[in-house]
């Protein structure tokens, strides 16, 4: 519902947004970013899992955007540029923490990550989403995108900069890891 | 058919992954967006800095250390000059009464056969300082050292002279190598950088107090050397009052006016030679 909200902004509104944010316009600042700033939110949130990051990370795409809107050659979408920066400090971000949490995680605990533990953990959303962590960045990206935002392939291929083709068969890979990963709960899509 | 139903199932599924909270906190983003653009640039997690980093092209642990490193130099150098020098030989016409150490005279300077043993080496007979051989053949005077080889008296004080001049030598050129280097800063400093003005105060302070102490040393009494000195003491209280809190932009045209009138800059590079600079 947000997507078809965003993308009814024509490129007209978006060149004269852009171009008074670079002349140091406040208040397109401020519209510019009243306007994306739930949806980037939202997705560094999906990708994230932690509100704390998630602010960081949009506060993050926001200043860079802002930095580097001069530089804006209008050759793709403002929203796609957006999400794309968007990404880009995210999983960046993401890697980043990863290897602090890495480093300072006990080695008793780094000797179970990676291990399911279904007889632990029951419960089906739990399981899913450890299922969903454990993806590769590129498959995780591209489902989170796409199967729980419900960003199209077009939009995931300009937002990560990778042909539609490949897009879709990150998704297609990702959703048969974890088809194989939630086997235990087949009787709930079986039936 | 099981793939669709799969499909089904993770979209049914999947709203529960890390659901974002109802309300986006915009307003605290926005606020923390307005700081950090407010603090200047910084890294973000993009990778690379925000925008260009103006950096400094030295650091300010960098010109302390420098400073500090040159202080300590300079320090041990006057030190080892003062400690070297040899004791001020008081004059006998000037005072008949204080004791008169050994006078000698070095071979060159001997008009043989006209003066005798006991002329040449007019000896203080009260003096403690008396040379355990006061005479001896050929009218040289002559000391004798631990190993018990003798050594002529005015070899080792010309050679004691000739190592703390040295000494003093070598810290007047650092003085002044380090004085080129600051007047340089200071004349190309932005007035606008606080942090650069505080570092430079200090680097004029140790320098001032190290150019006195070589006024007070025997370079001082170099009638080339004192002048520049005594110059660059004047620059350098100039740009030490300048650079302390309350100075006006006038001060610094008074110093410019200084070093251009003096031609300070000119004859400090005169005065150092080619590569003292990145030398001892």
């Amino acid at each position: 519902m947000q997507l078809v909200a965003y993308e009814s902004r024509s490129s007209v509104n978006d060149t004269q947004l852009i171009t008074r944010v670079v002349a140091g316009d406040a208040a397109a600042e401020r519209e510019l970013y009243e306007t994306y700033v739930d949806r980037i939110y939202r997705l560094t949130f999906r990708l994230a899992g932690d509100d704390e990051l998630a602010r960081d990370f949009t506060q993050a795409t926001f200043i860079r955007a802002f930095e580097k809107i001069g530089g804006f050659r209008g050759e793709s979408s403002l929203s796609t540029w957006l999400h794309s920066i968007g990404l880009s400090v995210t999983l960046n971000g993401l890697r980043k923490t990863k290897r602090q949490r890495n480093r300072e995680a006990p080695i008793e605990e780094g000797i179970t990550v990676g291990f399911a533990r279904a007889d632990a953990e029951p419960d089906l959303k739990e399981r899913l989403a450890r299922a969903i962590d454990s993806l590769a960045e590129k498959y995780r990206t591209v489902f989170v995108m796409h199967d729980v935002e419900g960003y199209t392939h077009e939009e995931i291929s300009e937002a990560m900069g990778i042909p539609i083709g490949t897009s879709k068969s990150h998704l297609f890979q990702a959703r048969g890891k974890l088809r194989v990963m939630l086997a235990d709960f087949a009787p709930e899509w079986v039936s | 058919m099981t793939e669709e139903n799969f499909e089904k199932f993770l979209k049914k599924t999947t709203q529960t992954y890390n659901v974002p909270p109802v309300r986006v906190p915009r307003e605290e983003m926005w606020a923390a967006i307005q700081a950090e653009r407010a603090a200047g640039p910084r890294v973000v997690y993009g990778g690379g800095a925000s925008s260009p980093v103006h950096e400094r092209r030295f650091g300010t642990r960098v010109w302390l250390g420098a400073a500090a490193a040159a202080m300590l130099l300079i320090a041990t150098g006057v030190g080892i000059g003062r400690l070297t020098a040899p004791k001020a030989v008081p004059s006998v016409a000037a005072n008949p009464s204080i004791p008169q150490p050994p006078v000698t005279v070095t071979p060159d300077q001997t008009n043989s056969g006209t003066a005798s043993p006991a002329q040449v080496a007019t000896t203080g007979g009260e003096s403690p300082r008396q040379p355990q051989h006061a005479t001896s053949n050929g009218g040289q005077a002559r000391n004798t050292d631990v190993s018990g080889v003798e050594r002529p008296v005015a070899v080792e004080i010309q050679r004691a002279s000739t190592r703390s001049s040295s000494a003093y030598q070598l810290t007047a050129m650092q003085n002044l190598s380090e004085a080129e280097a600051l007047l340089t800063s200071f004349r190309s400093r932005s007035s606008a950088d606080q942090q650069m003005d505080a570092q430079l105060g200090t680097w004029a302070r140790q320098l001032l107090t190290n150019t006195r102490l070589l006024l007070d040393s025997p370079v001082g009494d170099d009638p080339q050397r004192r002048p520049l000195l005594q110059d660059l003491e004047l620059v350098l209280v100039q740009i030490v009052q300048q650079l302390s809190p309350g100075s006006t932009p006038q001060d610094r045209d008074l110093i410019e006016k200084t070093l251009q009138q003096n031609h300070v800059m000119t004859r400090l590079r005169t005065a150092i030679p080619a590569g003292a600079q990145h030398g001892s």
